[in-house]
């Protein structure tokens, strides 16, 4: 209580005429950038070596993240309306080309409100502890079809599997559109609690689609 | 007992349509009621199979109507009054329209609510309306109303039976009781 206290006092001393004023974590947040500055800059050289793949990042319209589920013996569809993606990709440099989504949890969509408070609440994706799953690939290699596949990990509610995403990239007008399929059993990420780890309702095999719009960035 | 109906009396398949139907809606009724009071998985699994279930119904009454329409109506007798024929058609025509409009209203429901139907997880029925909530709302509405209707017209079909029974004292129940049948 008194450490609190303190804190609280040096913080606002530390932020005195500050009307922003965030309260508990300023003294260690205050002086973690700094400490962070010369960390930092072999990472952005390692950026600036990677920087040879071209950089995309997501369009603002034009995405698709959708899934696909059986339920009581029926194919169940919903998506996730907000995502972002990021994308370096140089066809002559499989590997050092990369990809990362991030997806918000609370934006899923399955159409009906009942369902998508049971998806987000703790049985499922539990959106308060875990706000987003996420996919970084940090190479690209060949199938054996002789398509493209993003070498990455999945990661949802903490829990990371390797995941090899299928793609296509195809080019457009101001960059790529990625697209492609996948499947992943939903409880290997712990995404059915209790009485949802059941399958005999609910299907383990979760099915994913995408459509992403990129566009050339320059940095 | 014949296989298809007669002048007088009901075949064996329309009298099979017949209890089929009826025992298929009492087990709906007792379904819908437990789901009421169900949560979560089980609720999924009743509803699941109340879908199903109300599949088997309208299946069954594409066909009933049919082979309805491919043979002849058992006719009622000389004696029935002409108030009776008309309430009789009209309970009737009733029922042949509720075991249609109940499935189907309950098919919309799965839709407007995007849990799609499947007949006992073997196969699974396309969507007749797009998602929305509002279309959801309705149809349960209406699949609640049409339920308190076929209700009342089935107890009506029960008295009409009844009467021709005990009171006329003819032959229109017994001809459609499994076992029975007219000389």
């Amino acid at each position: 209580m008194t450490n609190y206290r303190i804190a609280l006092i040096t913080s606002a001393a530390l932020f005195a005429g500050s009307c922003s004023a965030a309260e508990t974590p300023a003294p260690t947040a205050a002086p973690k950038p700094v400490a962070a500055k010369p960390a930092a800059a072999p990472a952005a050289t390692t950026t600036q070596a990677t920087s040879a793949s071209p950089h995309y990042v997501q369009a603002p319209s034009g995405n698709n993240l959708t899934f696909t589920f059986v339920q009581e013996g029926a194919a169940n569809k919903g998506s996730f309306r907000q995502f972002a993606t990021e994308l370096r990709y140089d066809e002559k440099s499989l590997p050092s080309s990369s990809l990362n989504v991030k997806v918000q949890i609370a934006s899923v969509d399955t159409q009906d409100k009942d369902r998508n408070e049971l998806i987000t609440g703790s049985d499922f994706f539990d959106v308060a502890k875990f706000p987003i799953a996420q996919y970084v690939a940090s190479s690209f290699a060949k199938r054996a079809d002789g398509g493209l596949e993003a070498v990455g990990k999945l990661t949802i509610r903490n829990v990371t599997h390797e995941l090899r995403l299928p793609l296509t990239l195809k080019p457009t007008a101001g960059g790529l559109e990625l697209s492609g399929k996948t499947a992943f059993k939903r409880l290997d990420y712990g995404v059915g609690q209790g009485e949802w780890k059941s399958t005999e309702s609910v299907s383990d095999e979760v099915k994913i689609e995408y459509t992403v719009s990129l566009v050339r960035s320059r940095t | 007992m014949p296989f298809r109906n007669t002048t007088r009396s009901w075949g064996s398949l329309s009298k099979a349509f017949h209890w089929l139907i009826v025992l298929l809606i009492i087990n709906q009724w007792w379904i819908a009621e437990r789901a009421d009071e169900l949560k979560g998985l089980a609720k999924l699994e009743a509803l699941g199979t109340h879908k199903s279930f109300g599949m088997t119904i309208l299946m069954l009454a594409v066909l009933r109507l049919l082979w309805r329409l491919m043979n002849p109506t058992p006719e009622l007798t000389s004696e029935t009054k002409p108030w009776e024929r008309a309430l009789a058609r009209i309970s009737h025509v009733s029922l042949y329209v509720l075991i249609f409009a109940m499935p189907l209203t309950g098919w919309m429901m799965s839709s407007a609510k995007n849990y799609p139907v499947s007949w006992f997880k073997m196969f699974q029925f396309p969507d007749l309306v797009a998602p929305a909530e509002q279309t959801f709302h309705q149809m349960l509405d209406l699949h609640h109303l049409l339920f308190k209707v076929l209700v009342g017209v089935a107890l009506l079909h029960v008295a009409g039976a009844l009467k021709h029974h005990f009171i006329d004292r003819n032959d229109v129940l017994k001809r459609m009781l499994p076992f029975g049948g007219v000389k």
